[in-house]
């Protein structure tokens, strides 16, 4: 498929700071319709921040974020710092992409079904009975369908990530954002995890996977970006900088771990 | 409202004036009522079936009923029986005071009891078995590693308890006791005052109760030296080491 | 006469009575709990405010409301509330005494008090909400009220529920004192079925009894409903 025109997610220039403590120092970031990106990156150098901040459940001190061409507008209000201008616009945005956490958090007072069905029906708006019949089909193909009555007290690690990440696709999103969607799984689930996100991956959705598995970010992503302090360190797609990248932190990353 | 600072000062004075009843009341009945508390943890935990089942009923009973009803039964009803009247209690049953401290001895033993079964329980076995290891048993066990620890435990708890009793000494008003409530309720309905009259005694109550769980406080931080910061070593090691405020 | 016909239902029994004033005791407690919910919501949400006034005033009021012995807030509500009603009155060109209603003083009294518990109470349970599940609920667009009505008050109530059972049990009690205005409840219809047969320690067992009637019976309703709702929630072993 060719390019589309216009990036599914294109972000200019995000810094961030925590205090004193920069965290991002003007990342920038074009994701086409299809791209999977996985972001990698030492603790601390700002990746699940950087994430967080293209849905803005972090502000951006400085930065651009614009979705399927829509840019989201921002303002400085009164103490000079940068904030979203419009509510709805952001609620609407947002509704857009969809994101999965590291600890899951599914709705805990309501069934795996109507976690997925949350979304449609209260901020899409959408008929129930429709709702309904597409997350199950939903569960089914993430391998819940016998649980759609459970709570997810009741579900494994695994499932509920698998949950979680129909619950994401509920929306039907323009992306997906996954941030660390496997650090927080016993070994022995994360396998259930990966395979849903790799044939989601070979469908052509578009996703930004934060995370440390470099099996998946080697073998099914289209691009890997590596994040050092708050600067991009390496971009560029796997075979290329798998093997033989520019920067030296990389290559001593990735050789901390067996690819 | 204007700021009557006369009659805020007199209202003041006058209920002052009360305070040592209300205090007087409230150490009576706090002493009284561990004393019978440690009488009826005894009985739960060390009893029989029999004295574990009273210890359980008296709770249930003390806990589970308001205490006004059991200050009005001590007062009123044990009065009504000739052979109280005659028996040599009566000096200390007849007189207002006796009967709430009485009652309200015998309310709070109900839950200082719940709060001592709970330090108790608190009570690690680990280190009750090192005890036992170390040879110890019986009362010297009780009195060097299970007692310490317990009350340690029981603290934070105990120190709720003994403030809602400050509160509780008010109603010893409604047995004809002058405390801090019934003098302020009888500046009430003299001056028809409410509102500085309540803010006033509100305020007595709130510094008797400031006082108190400062106290309490010293006493927690005096008997837990070990959940403190780590000391700093006496010879001189390292300028670098981290020195904790 | 014997102690039996004296509690039971017969002619001078004063069974009928004493039961009418078990459901006295029970309305004004549910009326004081309803206002303190209302007034806990109101001071917890001052209390976790951003404002500085907002949570001075709020802590003002979980102060002085748990640090005045009930009594004296009793005294506040009932002669207060007179004076206030009887000044309206005057303002009216109505002159003489207004009392305020004594059930309606005794709920706002009591009101007041389980209040300041019910803040912490709320104020806790808000605080136990898990921040993930809102920010999955942001992260899918739903705006303030939604999730607000959606995630966060289903939760609070769910954690509440146990703190909401102590300060049931704690108004309970409390509206013993609620006697003082004259209120038909339990403790002074015991007082005055006392005192009309110089029975005193009969009726005041009785009452006594009644009143552990209820604290078990509420016992057992909050129990029920606390393990009910944390069927649904019971925690999974390992994560979270």
């Amino acid at each position: 498929m060719a390019d589309a025109p216009v990036p599914a997610i294109s972000v200019r220039n995000i810094r961030k700071s925590f205090g004193q403590h920069e965290v991002l120092r003007g990342i920038s970031l074009d994701a086409n319709d299809g791209d999977v990106i996985s972001i990698l990156g030492a603790s601390g150098s700002g990746k699940s921040t950087f994430l967080r901040c293209i849905n803005l459940l972090e502000t951006p001190d400085e930065g651009e974020i614009t979705v399927a061409g829509e840019a989201i507008a921002m303002k400085r209000n009164r103490a000079g710092s940068l904030v979203p201008a419009d509510r709805k616009q952001v609620d609407r945005i947002r509704s857009e992409l969809a994101m999965v956490f590291q600890s899951f958090n599914l709705w805990s007072h309501m069934t795996v079904l109507q976690n997925l069905i949350e979304g449609p029906v209260h901020v899409l708006k959408r008929p129930k009975a429709e709702c309904i019949a597409e997350a199950e089909a939903l569960l089914e193909k993430v391998g819940l369908a016998e649980r759609r009555n459970y709570y997810p007290a009741h579900l494994s690690g695994g499932q509920q990530q698998r949950a979680a990440i129909a619950r994401a696709l509920a929306m039907q999103p323009k992306a997906l954002l996954f941030d660390e969607p496997t650090s927080a799984l016993d070994p022995e689930l994360v396998g259930e995890v990966l395979k849903v996100m790799r044939s989601l991956a070979e469908e052509g959705r578009t996703m930004l996977v934060v995370t440390h598995e470099m099996a998946f970010a080697r073998n099914v992503s289209d691009r890997v970006m590596f994040l050092h302090e708050g600067v991009v360190e390496a971009d560029g797609a796997p075979e290329d900088i798998f093997t033989n990248s520019d920067s030296e932190r990389f290559r001593q990353f990735i050789g901390n771990f067996q690819a | 409202m204007d700021f009557d600072v006369a009659f805020l000062v007199s209202t003041f004075v006058k209920l002052v004036a009360a305070v040592p009843m209300t205090l007087g009341l409230f150490a009576c009945s706090v002493s009284l009522g561990a004393l019978f508390a440690l009488g009826i943890t005894y009985c739960r935990v060390s009893g029989g079936l029999v004295l574990s089942a009273f210890a359980r009923a008296y709770v249930f009973v003390f806990r589970g009923s308001p205490l006004l009803i059991q200050m009005f039964l001590i007062y009123y009803g044990l009065g009504q029986f000739p052979a109280v009247r005659h028996s040599l209690f009566w000096p200390v049953l007849r007189d207002p005071f006796s009967c709430a401290v009485l009652a309200l001895a015998l309310c709070t033993a109900g839950y200082q009891a719940e709060i001592m079964r709970g330090g108790l329980q608190a009570v690690p076995s680990r280190e009750i078995e090192a005890g036992r290891a170390a040879g110890m048993s019986g009362l010297l066990l009780f009195r060097r590693i299970i007692a310490p620890i317990a009350i340690r435990q029981a603290l934070p708890a105990y120190s709720t308890e003994i403030i809602l009793m400050v509160k509780s000494t008010a109603l010893a008003s409604l047995v004809t006791v002058w405390e801090v409530t019934g003098t302020a309720q009888r500046l009430i309905s003299q001056t028809y005052r409410t509102m500085e009259v309540f803010l006033v005694a509100t305020l007595i109550y709130l510094l008797i109760n400031f006082i108190i769980v400062r106290l309490m406080a010293l006493v927690e931080y005096r008997l837990s030296p070990h959940l403190r910061e780590r000391p700093v070593p006496a010879s001189g090691g390292g300028r670098q080491g981290e020195v904790h405020g | 006469m014997s102690w039996i016909d004296l509690i039971g239902f017969g002619e001078h029994g004063r069974g009928g009575i004493l039961l009418w004033a078990m459901g006295m005791t029970l309305a004004v407690t549910a009326a004081s709990l309803c206002i303190g919910a209302l007034l806990g919501a109101i001071v917890a949400a001052a209390k976790l405010s951003a404002s500085r006034p907002a949570r001075w005033l709020g802590d003002a009021y979980t102060t002085i409301f748990r640090g005045a012995p009930e009594l004296l807030i009793i005294y506040l509500v009932y002669f207060g509330g007179s004076q206030a009603v009887t000044a309206v009155g005057q303002w009216l060109n109505y002159e003489g005494f207004l009392g305020l209603p004594s059930f309606l003083a005794g709920a706002i009294a009591v009101g007041l008090i389980s209040g300041a518990y019910q803040a912490e109470v709320y104020r806790g349970a808000y605080q136990a909400v898990s921040r993930g599940e809102l920010d999955a609920a942001r992260s899918i667009g739903m705006g303030t009220m939604l999730r607000f009505r959606r995630i966060l008050v289903p939760q609070i109530l769910r954690f509440s529920l146990p703190g909401l059972g102590n300060v049931w049990q704690l108004s309970l009690k409390d509206s013993t004192l609620v006697s003082v205005t004259g209120l038909a409840e339990l403790m002074r219809t015991s007082q005055i079925a006392a005192g009309s047969t110089k029975q005193y320690f009969l009726f005041f067992i009785v009452g006594g009894a009644l009143y552990l009637v209820l604290t078990t019976l509420s016992d057992r309703v909050f129990g029920f409903a606390e393990r009910r709702v944390a069927r649904s929630f019971r925690h999974s072993l390992g994560r979270h």
